[in-house]
């Protein structure tokens, strides 16, 4: 069975029939072509499968369609096209945060959705933020001071 | 199998669904749609029908009313924790359910009614004598809360009935000492192995005269008896330490046997320990940490 | 203008494109009319097979198993050796082995089909433990005794040692099995192309793919094309094991003709892909009358699992790391790798060393608590230096900075000052770890087996591109070729490209293991690299290519394991502070605090990265990544909310440092680092819980409630 759902994705609006139990990772992976967000565990654990709903972070894989309708979705395709997201990424970059890569695109939703509500957090507040967010590869401590770095020069954006 | 998805667009469309359907209402999904999941590229698959109820406006809010707090079945727990209405334990309880992606979909409604024996918020609630009310096409009702949850994953919601709110009564006196305390998997992002929760009021006479104490993780539900907690209840505070070893015992008895019931109750005896023997001392602070 | 030293951190060459969800990894590709493949495995631990019934396969759906391995072709997958199937055919080893995969169009219809698909078997009874596989439980079903196999090396006379000894000290340590979880689980897709086939593959050593397989078809090597797809994570779960998927893949690639996909999900990575070989050491220590070490007397048991695959290798390393980086004047260790009927275990971070050097160092705290002296105390009379013999009677060639490492952390940390003040038992410790990783491969495998080669090409663009087997997974292997090129080249970085290797262009350079890469193949791109710059002028286009060349001086003799084991060595020392909460006995940890000697950075923030990954991977294995084993059902602890790996909350931010100390014959003097980084912190914090609960520990992990039991 399907339905008609309407949301905005990354500012534009679109529409798309499916069955309202499909994940929503599904259909930003395989309709909409947007791979940035990832799956790595099917289970909300990890927080690869990050996106912003209605600018609150969620874990894409556990969503349903039919609970997205009307709702404003912006994944790591739409966050990079943004002087927020731009920041962070080159603070990423610079600070040594990415290994892998794999789990990075959901760090930098966490650090968005971080930063939105506490634009100069502390240590402490960082690691709870993306206490959401394994990674393997990394450790956490470049990923913090990364989004340390970017609160300091983001100063003005959040 | 049924492949049946519903969205009803009020509660009122909701009511008749599950009446005329039976349809199981999926609101954040965090556990239907994980506990249901077939991999990668396919959709989840139920074997009955489901309706979606995150939509629901009329289930997304956390009013007083006559000193009693409502929180409707479809707050989430991001929305439970930010709430100055809810009381201290269970905003400290869904703070530190699973990671903020969680706490942004999770539901009230939806931990209560999968009824996991390590659900979080279900402890403190029941610790507070918290009722749910049961709504259907034809009436409501209500029940404690601890007699609603039944064992584990089974509570006595009928095929036509949802959950609405859960209302949490005002003990006749505010705690004067309030203990909150989950040991997880790991220290974010957890599964809770053990919690525990607990109050108590002393009068101006140094004489307790309120004492509750529930346990989550411990058992096939969550752990709390009025009889143990009464043994306490009239003591003067300064006769607490005496008491304490047969207090302990006593609330032993009601942890069930399940795995590591060494590291369970040997857990719990020192939290409750601990925590007696600070009300013991009488601090300035409410929060025992 | 003064050269900026290499180390000097370069913003990654991957790192925008990871960070902005741009880089596609195996699960973000497709191909026209490409199909996608689950494994059928085994669901016993050991057994025959009597019956598979399928449900009627709609078209387009087939089951591919050993019986469509063509004429010629071989059911094997070559790994180290041949002993691993490519699919099961009569018996079955393990739960998880492949009996088959399930090929079609549609996931939900392949779900559907899984379902539906019904294997009986005859039951044996299976071994599953280490004193299981010993007492070969249920008959021997490798050998006469279940051994993959058994050596042992000698230093010095330890049984006149032992004999004449004042006091014996004897132990017994073992560590679990541990999953690596990289984040990207396993994935490899393979398609026909004219005659030949390609392999993408989320892999680590894309020439091990195509020598593994090729067989399968009866195909020379470059008829299997291989490429390695950006990797995310691999810690040694990809060295061997993309085998086991590209193989079935291959088979059915070769009677469907069409691409087909293949991606574990996490529940499949946890219950069926290769973990770290579970340990048993077991020692006898003598000490004189004074309490100093004569020798030791070491038993060292891997569980190998059904398969030995790369057993033997991590077998030999555990028991030439099995006296830490102590000069013990007698020893033996005795190394066996045990079959038992479970998942084959095989590399992994530190590929045998963290076992044994776990149990050393935990040993030498036992013993250090018995005589009433500090750990470091002991531990420091001992501490091996440049020229001391080693455990194989070779040599330390090297400089050995351990004393000036300690004093690093000696200062960072306030070990003393602590050590003072927390007593034992206070529920406060603070604990100290010695530890060492002999870089590449072990022995002579570097020049008689592997024969690594380097390859650089320069493009009438005047771009020059690196053209290795070498893979980039997350260590920065790409950005440290990349300056080690543009440095030699004294070119920008900018004109450097590294693309993901793909086996019909590039040399190989050998395996991405064994921490071999920046010090061996570094060292060799070095070489190319300076060749290039000779002859720039020379031409527009063209290529240049170096091989191993291995330094003199280094005997070594692989059938009685006496001699130079390792040329160099990376050395490191981490302190750890706990506080143990004393109503619920979970471990919170106060400071890390770590010092490295890898001869010298290449890139400064990717080593610090390195550095705080692998310390938190160690800590995991030690402090909560508890992997229960049932023996019907296989590994418990198989999802992500299950199986506790560490969150940004679990413990706190590192002090690191790194002591220089050149090695000649690396690249601009660097050594291996990406495995010695693990090898310590689990002995670290152990030895910190041990001091905080004044009780010895003898296994790990240790979650909370094991620390009840052992505090009862």
């Amino acid at each position: 069975m399907t339905r008609d759902i309407q949301f905005v994705l990354n500012g534009k609006e679109v529409a798309i029939t499916c069955d309202p139990l499909k994940r929503l990772l599904d259909v930003l992976r395989d309709d909409f072509g947007l791979f940035g967000t990832k799956e790595a565990c099917g289970e909300g654990e990890c927080g690869a499968c990050s996106v912003l709903k209605d600018s609150k972070i969620i874990t894409t894989c556990m969503v349903p369609m039919g609970s997205v309708q009307g709702c404003e979705i912006m994944t790591i395709e739409g966050l990079r096209e943004t002087a927020r997201g731009t920041c962070i990424i080159e603070a990423f970059a610079d600070g040594g945060a990415v290994q892998c890569g794999f789990c990075i695109p959901g760090m930098v939703i966490a650090a968005e959705s971080l930063l939105a509500s506490n634009p100069d957090p502390s240590e402490e507040d960082i690691r709870l933020g993306i206490s959401g967010n394994l990674c393997r590869c990394t450790g956490y401590d470049l990923i913090v001071e990364s989004i340390r770095l970017a609160a300091k020069r983001g100063k003005g954006l959040w | 199998m049924v492949e049946t998805c519903y969205i009803p667009k009020d509660l009122a469309e909701a009511l008749r669904i599950r009446k005329e359907t039976g349809a199981h209402p999926i609101a954040g999904g965090t556990d239907l749609m994980v506990s249901h999941r077939r991999g990668t590229g396919v959709v989840p698959k139920f074997p009955w029908p489901v309706m979606i109820i995150t939509q629901l406006k009329e289930l997304q809010k956390i009013e007083v009313e006559d000193g009693e707090v409502s929180i409707y079945a479809g707050s989430t727990c991001h929305e439970i924790e930010a709430s100055e209405l809810v009381p201290y334990q269970v905003r400290k309880a869904a703070s530190l359910m699973g990671a903020q992606s969680l706490r942004n979909l999770a539901t009230i409604g939806g931990n209560i009614c999968n009824a996991s024996p390590k659900g979080d918020l279900p402890v403190p609630l029941i610790m507070l004598d918290a009722r749910v009310e049961l709504v259907s096409a034809t009436g409501k009702r209500q029940m404690l809360l601890d007699e609603f949850i039944d064992g584990p994953k089974r509570t006595r919601l009928q095929d036509d009935e949802l959950l609405s709110r859960i209302i949490i009564p005002q003990p006749k006196a505010p705690f004067t000492y309030l203990w909150y305390r989950k040991i997880g998997t790991r220290r974010a992002n957890a599964i809770s192995k053990l919690s525990m929760c607990a109050a108590a009021t002393v009068d101006d006479n140094g004489i307790i005269v309120d004492f509750r104490s529930a346990n989550g993780a411990s058992g096939p539900k969550v752990a709390r008896s009025r009889a143990v907690e009464e043994t306490i209840i009239g003591l003067p505070v300064d006769r607490l330490t005496e008491r304490l070893p047969a207090f302990l015992d006593a609330y032993d008895a009601i942890l069930a046997p399940q795995a590591m019931p060494q590291y369970r109750r040997s857990s719990t005896r020192r939290m409750l320990e601990f925590f007696l023997s600070e009300v013991s001392r009488r601090p300035d602070t409410t929060i025992i940490e | 203008m003064a050269k900026k030293p290499i180390g000097t951190p370069m913003r990654r060459t991957d790192a925008v494109s990871k960070a902005s969800g741009a880089e596609k990894y195996l699960s973000d590709m497709h191909f026209d009319g490409m199909l996608y493949a689950r494994m059928v495995r085994s669901g016993i631990p050991r057994g025959i097979i009597t019956d598979i019934s399928l449900p009627p396969l709609p078209d387009g759906y087939r089951f591919i198993t050993y019986k469509d391995i063509p004429a010629g072709g071989n059911n094997e997958l070559v790994m180290i050796k041949k002993d691993y199937r490519c699919f099961a055919e009569q018996d079955v080893r393990y739960v998880g082995e492949t009996i088959g995969l399930l090929v079609g169009p549609d996931r939900s219809v392949l779900v559907d089909l899984l379902e539906k698909i019904s294997i009986s078997y005859e039951e044996q009874v299976p071994a599953v433990t280490i004193d299981e596989g010993l007492a070969c439980k249920g008959g021997a079903f490798v050998g006469e005794n279940n051994l993959f196999c058994d050596f042992t090396i000698h230093k010095g006379d330890i049984d006149s040692v032992l004999a004449d000894a004042h006091r014996i000290f004897e132990d017994e340590i073992t560590t679990g099995w541990q999953e690596h979880v990289h984040l990207e689980t396993n994935a490899a897709l393979v398609m026909p192309d004219g005659d030949k086939f390609v392999v993408y593959a989320s892999a680590q050593c894309p020439f091990y793919v195509r020598k593994s397989i090729a067989g399968l078809l009866n195909r020379p090597y470059e008829d299997i094309v291989v490429r390695q797809t950006t990797t995310g994570g691999a810690f040694g779960g990809k060295e061997h094991f993309p085998d086991v998927l590209a193989g079935p893949l291959l088979v059915a690639a070769n009677v469907i003709k069409k691409p087909i996909q293949l991606v574990f999900d996490r529940h499949e990575d946890g219950a069926y892909s290769v973990k770290r070989h579970p340990s048993r050491t077991r020692f006898k220590t003598a000490l004189d009358e004074q309490g100093n070490i004569l020798g030791m007397d070491i038993d060292v048991v891997y569980n190998a699992g059904g398969y030995e695959s790369c057993s033997y290798v991590v077998l030999q390393r555990g028991v030439f790391h099995a006296t830490g980086v102590y000069n013990i004047p007698a020893s033996r260790v005795r190394g066996r790798a045990v079959a038992t009927n479970t998942f084959p275990s095989d590399a992994f971070r530190g590929f045998g060393a963290p076992q044994t050097l776990f149990a050393v160092e935990t040993h030498l705290c036992h013993i250090a608590a018995a005589l009433g002296v500090d750990p470091l105390a002991l531990k420091s009379k001992y501490f091996l230096r440049q020229g001391d013999p080693t455990v194989t009677n070779g040599h330390v060639f090297e400089k050995v900075v351990l004393p000036e490492m300690l004093d690093q952390v000696l200062q960072a940390s306030g070990y003393e000052q602590k050590v003072a003040e927390y007593k034992r038992g206070s529920g406060k410790g603070i604990g100290i770890s010695f530890y060492n990783h002999g870089g590449a491969f072990t022995g002579n495998g570097e020049q008689m087996i592997i024969k690594a080669k380097a390859r650089l090409h320069k493009r009438a663009d005047g771009c020059v591109e690196i053209l290795v087997g070498s893979t980039e997974m997350g260590q920065g292997l790409q950005t440290a070729f990349t300056k080690i090129v543009a440095d030699t080249l004294g070119i920008g970085e900018d004109k450097v490209l590294y693309p993901n290797p793909d086996t019909a262009n590039v040399a190989d350079s050998g395996p991405t293991v064994a921490s071999r890469s920046t010090m061996i193949v570094g060292k060799i791109l070095e070489g190319a690299a300076l060749e290039m710059k000779e002859r720039w002028n020379e031409s527009e286009d063209f290529f240049t290519e170096d091989e191993y060349k291995h330094p003199e001086g280094h005997p070594w003799d692989q059938n009685t394991f006496q001699g130079d084991a390792y040329i160099a060595y990376g050395w490191g020392i981490c302190a750890v502070e706990v506080e143990v909460d004393p109503l619920t006995h979970e471990v919170v940890t106060k400071g890390i605090w770590s010092s490295h000697d890898i001869g010298v950075p290449i890139d400064e923030l990717v080593v610090h990265g390195q550095i705080n990954g692998g310390i938190i991977q160690s800590l995991g294995y030690a402090a909560m990544e508890k992997l229960d084993f049932h023996p019907k059902k296989g590994f418990k602890q198989v999802g992500l909310s299950d199986y506790i790996i560490p969150t940004s909350m679990d413990f706190p931010s590192q002090g690191a440092s790194l002591v220089h100390n050149p090695y000649p014959y690396g690249p601009s003097g660097a050594k291996g680092m990406g495995e010695l980084v693990f090898n310590g912190a689990s002995a670290a914090f152990i030895d910190a819980v041990s001091r905080a609960v004044d009780k010895d520990i003898r296994a790990i992990p240790i979650p909370p409630e094991t620390l009840t039991e052992l505090m009862a």
